[in-house]
């Protein structure tokens, strides 16, 4: 079984002591990159939750050579741990049962000192926690909070600092002297007593401003703070905290109100200057070590470093994403910035060139302005060699290995220049790979302004020497005229394809290029035409596949199935009516079975005989995806469940079906999250010694978190173990699936085992009437009245798509 | 992992293809290393006689550089090296003067160039001898011919008591030179005039020969067959001109207008067949281009061809203003002659060194050993003193500067979300493809509308201008029908109280649109009358 898929950028990374590893949250797991190669080194697994923050222990000197490689870190799942990250060993774990969001450890230096000389000192940690239980007070939700907590002791060192609407993220100045969050439009700052570190001793100084700040960062030595707010301007507050800080000694000190530019009321600073450039909320804020500049950046992709006296600025452009953090390192010629397309950006610090970049899967492409399934972004799957092509925002193709885990290449499809603060007017809305991976087709939309200049085409690339490299062949401006491309399919074995669209016609692409020799070099004539056009009762065409053999091509006319002999441009037969429009089509191997969902109100998974043009079972499901095998009668279906179902718990919204097409019960069954806007794909498992050409399931979820595995595997451990231990096994692997849900809420309760049981065994299509079957049965066999009641009640309430099912 | 966002590349505002007009130019003249070698050549015409009577062929010396043109009664010969100084009222480059009894054809020289036949009308066959400072003396009449002699060549072997010659008469001899005596005779050996012969450049005993009667006949003097040649080719046109490849595997033959060539070895099977000239070839040579072969043709049409046969293309081509029935390219590779019909010579003498000659190197020196390079001396002042302008010596590696990016100023503008700019910037230049490209990016930015909007009188009127031209432009109609509706319904007012100019532009629109639907009319009643026969031809 094969995870991967995590955000590289949920939480900021941190660099190891000596800049040469690089720690990053990724999911429930720390990974720890090389810096010199961008290659994974390690990984920390020991988290069942999302991991928050990564505090690396110091080192000074020659002192602590022993803690080089030590480090904390922070989950939501109320653990902090203690790791050499070097071997990895997990060395301490301390629970603080509330959901860490952020932590800091600002006297970790002298604390870490300290422990070579005397044992004594304490080493205390701020952390920002997230208690969702806490009680309503004054009307207002304060879930997040402030405390210290005291690591060696493993106990919380008094109260709360600070009470927020949600977990803030904590900022601690280098010197660990001040530690600040911010909170709403104000900043509030602690001074860390060098010892007796009390929250009753701690006083809190706040800075005001107009707009609610985004992010703050402190100066490494002077006192100077910065914050960002969320329309851009820069505030640098200078000399903060002399009277209040300083009050501690007693003597009362008068707030000389003149001849503080900019600061705002009894504020505690000696000035206060705005900078604005950036047009959008600012991500991040940094000190450059040499404390001389201030980088900062935003949605726009551009690294702004500005002088900290004058106020000059110099930027980085072209990043090409919008930024989100930016860490330096103990090297100062070494930092790295985080993108939101999953990316780490290694830079060489002065010039602020790009070395080494760390990518991770790139996120779902959202587009906001659109509506339903017209402008479904599909990816595409490789099964040959399991890897898929993802579009991203920047106009481009990711093909992500998913047996590797790792980045292969990146192709522009459309040759445009990305600007992250645009709306995305042009994108991908398409990928189709071929089955060998030899050929691939893009569907690109350019939307319309005003009706005005909308243009769609589709494009047909070669593979080239290298995985995941392909060249443009052909491109078709406007293939179906304004209408646009619902699906494509290629024929496999051949060089054919076909695109259906909602204008109602689909079109046969085939290639006939010939090489001709024009000159010195040998040139491709030809590409791909159009041999055929056809419709059926102008009905929109919404799908289309091609049968094993390539012989025979079934298109989805909305409800019903038209079979095409794709060479000739016959219609063969037409296969009847499903409940829904059609969205994806599927043959089942080489039987005589194809598949069919469709979504919307009456959404339904239909299994077709082709041989007598009859329905051999269907489904009332609400299906999101479906694959089959090229050889086997194995179908995998991913399903959304729908919010009403009770049996379902809460984060896990969909399943993933395993079938026998021959026969309607699943031979498995699995939870999983996240699975609107997944995919399914079968491929060859290619990987270590196991080259036994079973097939391995991939599930790639709608943040395109993945997992790989072998259906057929873990329906052999179903068979071995007893059934009550059945269950959290596939949770277990469930988990792995995503993100921990046993560990927020515990084992699974029973009863979702038997519903889950029970829906594996006699599912039917409920008709129009359930009352009329939900009471049929011999009377032996009938449930108690008990539990019929309520799904007949509601029945009779709701005709939502759903499963009815019958108990035994 | 690799670094892209270092090359992530600038796209100018390009428009999609289908936008772009299909260019009617047929080439874009590209300049390729073969026609940078041919215009390294300096040209120059020459007189021979003042007579303008036609040159019927030319012929270089292997060896010492001599040319020797024959044009009415007399076979002159050049000194090559002196033709560059070539003076139209002194001719000192006349080497000599070859008398001969009737119009003379085809002087050959001998492999050492010591001697040179020629054919003559009458049919007899001379060789004189060269030396260098006496008058040329005629060695040796060989007669055999009852008709012209139109074809003489020695071998191109290191055969020196050889020739042939073939004729009107049909006959082809093989002479032994010293006994004046025809060795190897073939009566009859065409059924039409021989006008074309050539040795074969590996064996002293095959020649070419070629015929008005279309064929091409392969002869070996080892071989006593009567009249029977050893292979016939069927050309398929009267033949003006044979010549065995380098290799001597192959045979090119031109005849009417086409070039073809034959594989000897394969029993005369056709390899390829160039259609290039418009008019009869009349005749072939070999030139050395760099380091490759290529054949050279001429024609009446007054074209100069050079053919790679190696990858069967036409190269380059030259035109000549008078029909040519003659070339000859020097064994040196730097001269190139043409024969008229008019009497002129059209010469090209290499002058300017060819650039790719000193990347390849002459043969002479490729076998010597390069010297060792002196290293470079540390102790040396200027050594250490290298500043900016130190030039690359050989073998450094030379780390470019990136190149920078030339944007347009619409583009400049874009970048710079001026969007407005950009667009009144790209509409002065009233270029459409260009203005087609940044309204598309406009429109892909949101911001076309907001642009219109924002446009004053004098720019409103740039648009109108340029909408009421292009509008029913097939290939951005439909971008630019959208736009004009936008912008009439936006700048109503404006374009009301605009002014006999904002009003001549609207007038042109409406006309327009009139002139446009009366055409989807007329093109709608073409359908109607398609469409029952396409339904027809369908069934």
């Amino acid at each position: 079984m094969i995870v991967g898929g995590q955000s590289l950028v949920t939480s900021p990374p941190v660099f190891s002591h000596d800049g040469k590893k690089l720690l990053v949250c990724t999911g429930c797991t720390v990974s720890v990159f090389s810096t010199t190669t961008g290659m994974l080194i390690t990984e920390l697994e020991g988290h069942t939750e999302r991991v928050t923050s990564i505090v690396v222990v110091p080192v000074a000197g020659t002192v602590g050579t022993k803690f080089s490689n030590y480090c904390w870190t922070a989950s939501l799942d109320g653990m902090i741990f203690y790791w050499d990250f070097s071997t990895p060993d997990l060395l301490k774990k301390v629970n603080v049962q509330l959901p860490v969001h952020s932590f800091v450890i600002p006297n970790i230096l002298s604390a870490s000192l300290g422990r070579s000389d005397k044992a004594s000192q304490n080493l205390y940690a701020f952390i920002s926690v997230e208690d969702a239980n806490k009680e309503v007070e004054n009307g207002k939700h304060l879930h997040g909070s402030i405390q210290i907590y005291d690591l060696t002791n493993s106990t919380r060192a008094g109260g709360v600092l600070a009470e927020t609407h949600k977990p803030e993220t904590l900022a601690v100045s280098k010197s660990g002297e001040f530690v600040g969050i911010k909170k709403k439009q104000q900043l509030n700052i602690w001074r860390v007593p060098n010892k007796n570190l009390k929250s009753v001793n701690m006083k809190k100084l706040k800075l005001h401003h107009t707009r609610t700040l985004s992010c703050l960062a402190f100066h490494p030595t002077k006192c100077i703070v910065a914050a960002g707010d969320v329309s851009g301007r820069i505030l640098i507050w200078r000399g903060f905290g002399k009277m209040r800080h300083s009050q501690d000694g007693g003597g009362k000190m008068k707030i000389d109100m003149g001849d503080r530019p900019g600061v705002r009321g009894e504020d505690d600073a000696d000035s206060c200057s705005t900078w604005h450039w950036h047009s959008s909320e600012i991500k991040f804020l940094m000190f450059s070590s040499d404390e001389a500049y201030l980088f900062s950046g935003a949605k726009e992709g551009v690294i702004v470093v500005w002088q900290l006296d004058m106020g000059n600025k110099t930027y980085k452009p072209n990043i090409g994403s919008p930024l989100m953090y930016f860490t330096d390192s103990p090297d100062p010629s070494l930092s790295c910035v985080s993108c939101e397309d999953n990316q780490i950006h290694l830079l060489r610090m002065p010039s602020m060139d790009i070395i080494k970049s760390i990518s991770g899967i790139k996120p779902p492409l959202i587009l906001s302005e659109l509506q339903g399934d017209r402008s479904r972004v599909t990816i595409g799957c490789d099964r040959s060699i399991g890897f898929v092509a993802l579009p991203t925002k920047d106009y481009r193709i990711q093909f992500f290995s998913l047996l590797d885990g790792t980045d292969i290449s990146h192709l522009q499809v459309i040759e445009r220049n990305y600007d992250p603060v645009d709306e995305t007017t042009v994108f991908i809305s398409l990928v189709e790979v071929s089955d060998d991976g030899s050929m691939m087709s893009t569907v690109e939309e350019k939307l319309p302004e005003m009706g005005i200049g909308g243009l769609i085409s589709l494009k047909f690339w070669i593979r080239g020497s290298h995985t995941g490299q392909y060249t443009l062949s052909t491109i078709i401006y406007e293939p179906h005229n304004n209408a646009g491309v619902s699906d494509m399919a290629f024929c496999p074995g051949r060089s054919m394809a076909v695109s259906t669209s909602y204008c109602g016609n689909f079109k046969v692409w085939v290639n006939n290029s010939s090489f001709i020799h024009s000159g010195d070099e040998i040139q491709e004539k030809g590409g791909w035409r159009c041999q055929s056009v056809s419709s059926y009762k102008e009905i929109p065409m919404t799908a289309a596949a091609f049968s094993g053999d390539g012989s025979v091509l079934a298109v989805a006319a909305e409800t019903k199935i038209t079979l095409w002999d794709p060479l000739n441009n016959v219609l063969v037969a037409i296969i009847g009516d499903s409940l829904g429009p059609i969205r994806r089509l599927a043959f089942v191997g080489s039987s005589e079975y194809i598949m069919s969902f469709s979504s919307g109100t009456k959404a339904d998974l239909v299994v077709w005989n082709i041989s007598n043009l009859s329905r051999h079972w269907s489904y009332k499901l609400l299906v999101e995806d479906i694959c089959c095998t090229r050889s086997e009668t194995r179908v995998a279906v991913l399903a959304l469940l729908s919010s009403s179902d009770k049996s379902i718990s809460a984060g896990k919204d969909g399943m993933v079906l395993v079938f026998d097409v021959e026969n309607p019960i699943p031979v498995s069954t699995w939870f999983v999250k996240k699975a609107k806007g997944g995919r399914l794909s079968f491929i060859n498992n290619k990987l270590g010694e196991a080259t036994d050409g079973k097939l391995l399931l991939a599930y790639i979820n709608g943040e395109h978190n993945y997992v790989l595995f072998d259906p057929s595997n873990v329906k052999e451990q179903e068979d071995l173990i007893p059934k009550s231990a059945r269950r959290p096994q596939s949770y277990a692997h469930d988990e792995n699936v995503s993100h921990g849900y046993a560990s927020i809420y515990g084992e699974l309760p029973s009863f979702d085992l038997t519903k889950a049981r029970s829906s594996d065994s006699i599912p039917f299509v409920s008709s129009k009437r359930p009352w009329e079957t939900i009471f049929s049965g011999s009377s032996h066999a009938l449930p108690p009245l008990s539990k019929l009641c309520s799904p007949f009640l509601e029945s009779l309430l709701e005709k939502a798509e759903k499963q009815t099912v019958l108990s035994q | 992992m690799m670094a892209d966002e270092a090359t992530r590349r600038v796209f100018p505002t390009e428009p999609a293809s289908h936008l772009r007009p299909r260019s009617r130019s047929v080439k874009s003249l590209v300049s390729t290393p073969e026609s940078s070698f041919w215009r390294t050549f300096r040209s120059s015409t020459l007189h021979p006689s003042y007579l303008h009577l036609p040159i019927t062929s030319l012929s270089f010396s292997p060896n010492s550089s001599l040319l020797a043109a024959a044009s009415s009664t007399s076979v002159r010969v050049f000194s090559s090296l002196s033709l560059s100084e070539y003076d139209p009222d002194f001719d000192p480059t006349l080497f000599a003067t070859l008398p001969l009894p009737d119009l003379a054809y085809s002087p050959s020289f001998r492999c050492d160039g010591a001697l040179i036949a020629a054919g003559c009308e009458n049919g007899a066959v001379r060789v004189f001898d060269l030396p260098n400072d006496k008058p040329p003396k005629t060695l040796r009449r060989l007669n055999a011919h009852s008709c012209a002699s139109r074809v003489v060549g020695f071998p191109l072997l290191d055969h020196k008591l050889r020739l042939f010659s073939a004729g009107d008469d049909a006959l082809f001899v093989q002479w032994d030179l010293p006994t004046e005596t025809p060795l190897f005779s073939v009566p009859g050996a065409h059924r039409d005039y021989i006008r074309a012969g050539s040795p074969s450049p590996v064996s002293p005993d095959v020649f070419v020969t070629g015929s008005y009667d279309h064929t091409v006949k392969i002869w070996d003097a080892r071989v006593d067959s009567g009249a029977s040649s050893v292979l016939s080719i069927n050309h398929g046109h009267p033949v003006e001109s044979v010549l065995f490849l380098p290799s001597g595997g192959l045979v090119a033959t031109a005849g009417g207008n086409t070039i073809k060539i034959w594989d000897v070895i394969a029993g005369g099977k056709p390899v390829y067949s160039v259609e290039t000239h418009n008019k009869t070839v009349t005749a072939l040579t070999l030139a050395k281009v760099r380091d490759d072969t290529r054949l050279l043709s001429v024609s009446i049409d007054g074209y100069l061809k050079s053919f790679d046969f190696s990858r069967f293309k036409i190269t380059h081509s030259m035109r000549y203003p008078a029909p040519l029935l003659s070339v000859a390219f020097s064994p040196t590779g730097t001269i190139r002659v043409v024969g008229t019909n008019n009497g002129a010579m059209y010469m090209g003498i290499k002058k300017k060194k060819d650039e790719f000659e000193d990347q390849v190197g002459s043969d002479d020196f490729a076998w010597s050993v390069p010297l060792p390079e002196k290293p470079t001396s540390r102790k040396n002042i200027r050594y250490f003193k290298r500043g900016q302008s130190e030039k690359p010596s050989e073998g450094d590696f030379i780390i470019k500067r990136p190149e920078k990016v030339k944007l347009k100023e619409h583009d400049r503008l874009l970048r710079k979300f001026l969007h407005k700019d950009a667009l009144v910037s790209v509409l002065k230049t009233q270029q459409t493809t260009s203005i087609m490209a940044v309204l598309e990016e406009l429109v892909a930015r949101r911001k076309l509308i907001k642009c219109i909007s924002n446009l004053d009188n004098d720019e409103l009127k740039l648009l109108l201008s340029f909408i009421s031209k292009k509008a029913t432009q097939p290939w951005c109609a439909r971008f630019l029908m959208d736009l004009a509706k936008w912008v009439l319904e936006i700048r109503a007012e404006d374009i009301r109280s605009g002014g006999p100019e904002m009003a001549v532009h609207v007038r042109n629109l409406r006309s327009m649109v009139a002139h446009e639907i009366q055409v989807q009319r007329s093109l709608q009643e073409i359908q109607g009358m398609i469409s029952p026969l396409l339904v027809i031809a369908g069934k």
